[in-house]
Parts: C-alpha cells; sequence; structure tokens
C-alpha cells in the first residue's frame, strides 16, 4: 500500500523550472570564478546559491519522474542524481589540465555536458536493459545527473571558494606558524565532499518526499526545495571556515541564514494555506459518519 | 601487547557508545514514526482515522542517518581544522547536525500533513512544538556517540579514512541497524495493539492503527516509552556487536596471514552469526507454531 501520487495541476510548467535552474545555477557558478579575478574569498557563497538553484529545479524533475508511479522511488532519485553527479562533478573539476582548453572556465559548463551524458546513458540502462518503460526516464535521469553534479560543484566551490581539482585537493596546515599543504586538510581529502554528497542527496529527494499526496502544490514544493537548499548551505558555510577566510565564511553563513529564515518562513505559510485545519493542542477530530 | 590491549579497549569503548548510539536511535525514529512504520501512519486518514502522530518522512532511517553522522563528523573536522577541542568541536557538530535534523523533522510533519488535506486531517501545531524537540535531543545523543567512536577510530586505532567519511559509513549502518532491528517492534506491534498477537496485519485492518491511549489520545511521545523498554536497547546491542566485532576481529587477527586473518576470522563471524539465526528461527517456529494451522481451523469454522 503506497500513497498515490497525483502530481499537481497547473503551476509553473516544468521547461520553465528547469531553464530557470540551469542558467541560474551556470551563472551562479561563474560568479564564483570572480574569487580568482579579484583575488579574494568573499564571492564564494554564490557556489551555494547555484547548488540552490539546482536542487530547486531537481525536485520539479524529480516530481515529474515519480509521477510515474514511484512512491518509495523518490530517496533513491536523490540517491542516484547525487551518486551519478560526483562522477561528472569530479571528472569536470580537471578538465583545464586535460590538455584541450587550459582556461578553467570550461569546468562549469563542461560539467553540465558530462553530466548529461552520463545521466541519458544511466536512463537508457534503466530503461531499455532493466526495462523500467517509464517515458521520461532518459530525460529525467540526464536533468538529475546535471542537478547532482552542479550541487556538488556548487557546494565545494561554496566551502573551498574554488572549482578548480587542484585546489580541492589541496588544503594547508598551518603548523609551528607555517603553512604546509596537505591533501588531509582539503574538501576532497578530508572527506568533506562526503558530507556534501548527503546534504544534496537528501536535498534534492526531501521536498518531494515530504510534499508528496493528493493535496500537493508545487509552490509549495519548490518553496520547500530551496529551504533546503540554503539549509544545506548554512552547514558548508560552517564547514567553510576550515579552508577560506573567516571573514568570506562568514557573509556566506549570513546569506544562507537569511535565505533560509526566509523561504522556511514562506514554506510555513504556503502549508497554512494548504493544510486541512490548523490546530493547537485540540483533539482528534473524528470524520463524521457520512 | 600493551598496543593490543590498546586496541581492545578502545573497541569496548567504541563498542559501548555505538550502543547508545543504537538505543536513541530507534528511540527517535519510533517517536518522529520514521522509516516504514511511517507508511501506515500516513495510510491512515486516507482510510478515514484521522491521528495525533507525528509522520517524519525523511527518505529512510540510513540515508537520513548517513546525512546526521556524516554532517556531525564533517562539522567537527572542520572545527578541529581550525584548533576546536576535539570534544568541544564534536559537541557542537552534533548540535548543529541536530538543528538540521530538526529543520528537516518539521517540514516532513508540515509537508505530508497538509498534502493530506482531501481526507481531513488537520495539522496540529502542538505536535511540532512537543514532539520535535524530543527527537532532536534523542538524535543528538545518537549523533554525538556516532562521532565519538568515529573520532576514535580515526585518532585511537589510526583508521585511514578521513573523519566525514567514516561518519557517512557508520552513520548508514547506525539507521540501517535502528531500522531492521526496533521498526518491526514499533510498526508491528506498537501500531497494532488491537490485533491479535502474531495475527499480522490484513489489508482490511490497514491503517487501523492505534489512536487512544489508556487515557486520552495516543501521542508520538509514547513511543519514546514503548520503545526504550524492548527496541531501542534490541538496536544498541545489534549496532554495538556490529561496532565492536568489526573492531575486534581487525585488532586481533590483522597480523595473520598478511592481513587476510582479519577477513577470514569476518566470515567466520558471519558463519557463526547465520547458525545462531537459524537456530533462534527453527527454534521460535517450533515453540510458537505455524500460522497455516490457525487460519484452516478458522476457515473450516
Amino acid at each position: 500500500m503506497s500513497v498515490q501520487i497525483t502530481a499537481s495541476e497547473g503551476g509553473m510548467p516544468h521547461n520553465k523550472v528547469m531553464a530557470i535552474g540551469l542558467i541560474g545555477s551556470i551563472v551562479c557558478m561563474y560568479l564564483t570564478y570572480l574569487n580568482t579575478i579579484t583575488g579574494t574569498e568573499i564571492f564564494s557563497f554564490f557556489g551555494g546559491i547555484a547548488a540552490v538553484f539546482a536542487l530547486w529545479w531537481g525536485t520539479d524533475t524529480i516530481k515529474h519522474l515519480c509521477s510515474y508511479g514511484l512512491g518509495t522511488g523518490v530517496p533513491s532519485a536523490g540517491m542516484i542524481a547525487l551518486g551519478s553527479g560526483v562522477i561528472a562533478m569530479i571528472l569536470a573539476t580537471k578538465l583545464s589540465t586535460m590538455g584541450l582548453i587550459s582556461s578553467v572556465m570550461i569546468i562549469p559548463i563542461g560539467c553540465v555536458i558530462i553530466a548529461a551524458i552520463i545521466g541519458a546513458i544511466l536512463g537508457y540502462i534503466a530503461n531499455n536493459i532493466v526495462n523500467m518503460n517509464i517515458p521520461v526516464m532518459i530525460v529525467s535521469l540526464a536533468e538529475l545527473c546535471i542537478v547532482g553534479a552542479i550541487t556538488i560543484l556548487g557546494l565545494s566551490a561554496m566551502a573551498a571558494g574554488s572549482f578548480v581539482f587542484a585546489d580541492l585537493v589541496t588544503g594547508s596546515v598551518t603548523f609551528f606558524g607555517v603553512a604546509i599543504a596537505d591533501y588531509q586538510a582539503s574538501v576532497i581529502g578530508g572527506g568533506v565532499i562526503a558530507v556534501i554528497f548527503m546534504l544534496g542527496a537528501i536535498a534534492v529527494q526531501h521536498a518531494f518526499n515530504a510534499c508528496l499526496g493528493p493535496n500537493e502544490s508545487q509552490d509549495r514544493t519548490l518553496m520547500l526545495a530551496a529551504e533546503c537548499g540554503f539549509l544545506s548551505m548554512i552547514v558548508v558555510s560552517i564547514m567553510s571556515f576550515a579552508f577560506i577566510s573567516a571573514g568570506s565564511a562568514i557573509l556566506a553563513f549570513i546569506v544562507s541564514v537569511l535565505g533560509w529564515v526566509y523561504t522556511y518562513n514562506q514554506y510555513l505559510v504556503m502549508s497554512k494555506r494548504d493544510a486541512y485545519m490548523w490546530l493547537d493542542a485540540k483533539p482528534i477530530l473524528e470524520k463524521k459518519e457520512a | 601487547m600493551e598496543e593490543l590491549l590498546f586496541g581492545i579497549g578502545i573497541s569496548a569503548v567504541a563498542g559501548a557508545l555505538a550502543t547508545v548510539s543504537g538505543a536513541a536511535e530507534d528511540t527517535e525514529s519510533d517517536i518522529g514514526s520514521q522509516g516504514d512504520p511511517n507508511s501506515q501512519v500516513q495510510l491512515a486518514p486516507q482510510m478515514g482515522y484521522i491521528h495525533r502522530i507525528y509522520s517524519k518522512a525523511i527518505s529512510g532511517e540510513p540515508p537520513a542517518y548517513g546525512l546526521w553522522c556524516a554532517m556531525g563528523a564533517g562539522l567537527a573536522w572542520a572545527l578541529m581544522a581550525i584548533n576546536y577541542n576535539p570534544v568541544l568541536a564534536i559537541v557542537l557538530g552534533s548540535a548543529i547536525a541536530v538543528f538540521v535534523q530538526g529543520v528537516y523533522a518539521t517540514t516532513a510533519y508540515l509537508g505530508r500533513t497538509a498534502s493530506l488535506a482531501k481526507f481531513e486531517q488537520p495539522v496540529y501545531i502542538d505536535l511540532i512544538k512537543s514532539v520535535t524537540t524530543v527527537t532532536m535531543a534523542h538524535a543528538f545523543i545518537a549523533i554525538f556517540t556516532c562521532v565519538a567512536m568515529c573520532f576514535l577510530m580515526v585518532n585511537a586505532l589510526g583508521h585511514p579514512f578521513p573523519l566525514p567519511l567514516l561518519g557517512l559509513v557508520w552513520g548508514i549502518a547506525l539507521g540501517a541497524a535502528g531500522s531492521a532491528t526496533g521498526n518491526p517492534f514499533y510498526g508491528k506491534e506498537r501500531q497494532y495493539q488491537s490485533q491479535a498477537f502474531g495475527a499480522g496485519v490484513p489489508i482490511s485492518a490497514s491503517g487501523n492503527i492505534v489512536r487512544y491511549a489508556e487515557a486520552g489520545q495516543r501521542s508520538s511521545l509514547d513511543n519514546g516509552w514503548f520503545t526504550s523498554k524492548m527496541g531501542g536497547p534490541a538496536s544498541g546491542v545489534c549496532f554495538g556487536l556490529i561496532v565492536f566485532l568489526e573492531l575486534w576481529r581487525t585488532i586481533f587477527f590483522e597480523g595473520f596471514a598478511a592481513g587476510w586473518g582479519a577477513v577470514i576470522a569476518g566470515i567466520v563471524l558471519i558463519l557463526i552469526f547465520m547458525i545462531i539465526d537459524r537456530y533462534v528461527e527453527k527454534w521460535a517456529r517450533k515453540t510458537y507454531g505455524p500460522y497455516t494451522e490457525e487460519a484452516a481451523e478458522e476457515a473450516s469454522a
């Protein structure tokens, strides 16, 4: 017995959500590059905003995919998104050192392209070899893989201040006042990317998983997706104290808290709007026998 | 010899921490109705049974606890990197992780309940105030002990994985242990105390969960008391044994056959547990009898 999922009518069309999410996240990824141009770290938080855009879009994709009766498949959709995305993301961060194009500007757009290819292959396997036969499977898995890749790339860039592979595997340890490069103290070597992975994987599936039901409404679900994104940003901003300057990390923390408070508040208002009744300390209202 | 004794001592402490962690995890998830019992809590309003039970659908327990423990460990790792005292770092990391857990819990309850408006299930806002804090408290104990155990593995036993990655691995194991051991106790017994013991849940009884208590209406808080008697400790013993035996076999047998000793010991342990499981299952079937006979009697009557 699983809850019947009825995708809500109306609201924003999925293609529009996808366009906003894709363009918004790529623009924000490039904005983190201002760090390198200006020689500071204060633009790191744009990586988190890119992840929020991606998660917001990914939630609508999961809703689209799961309207084909995948009740318990909602959390697994989040896992496959981030699981395939992390492969694309790590490959993309090395693109600038592979010889073809040496500019690091290739990384965000390259990440999207690689993720789309990996996602499409996974979708093909799921649909044609495992025979799941869901019409939107290939497109949805390609979208989810891009979402996962951008989420991890964005949050890693937010933590480390850069999306280049060399910066993600080199941290610095101060030893008797001398800074020494250390793999163990980096985003990937320290295992912080594992936290980012889980933050993204739970955040991308939570919004639809939490809101599914006959009275699900798109604006509430998407508001919750943004809330989950900002909540993940709060955690990453605290972890970024280990990698970037305290001022930049505090700025990232303030931006994420402001975003979170706004979206959480909006989500409460929308839940109150959609709920059957909003009761405080009242007994069970038994249904009247019809 | 001294190193071996030290290793066994650390294994015992880690096992003890894991036991507390497992017990707290299962109590937390039962109070919040997470995991598979959650499906019945959600189904109830659709079958016409309006209830005042918390419904915390944040993925399954293993991924959710993977996140909480990875987060606690990652934050503790980052705070230690900027020279915080390890104890303080673990406490702060777990506290921030619990904050995130609490936020996820409230959004899950509000989301699922508001989406059931068609079935006239109201949102009971006092549930959020009273139950969320209790699940957060239990989650804090579970996360703190799990992260402390991972910290011991890294710093005392020299585990090669970084702390956040160990947090993820053991967090998933913790959620799986609690979900597999403790949940049947809540989902199959507590929610269906109106059914005869061992009767299973027929389709007609689906969603007819216990909604009224001995006095007044059942709150999810009562599940904490119920779980802490049996389901919680059972999950704790399960997770504690997993952690202790895992570390014990590695420390004791790693020296044999260039590390293969630990692998062989692991396989032997699995075989021993399979034999015990088989014996317990046969004993239970023999002692409590097969269900089929009762069904046959009912059919003939």
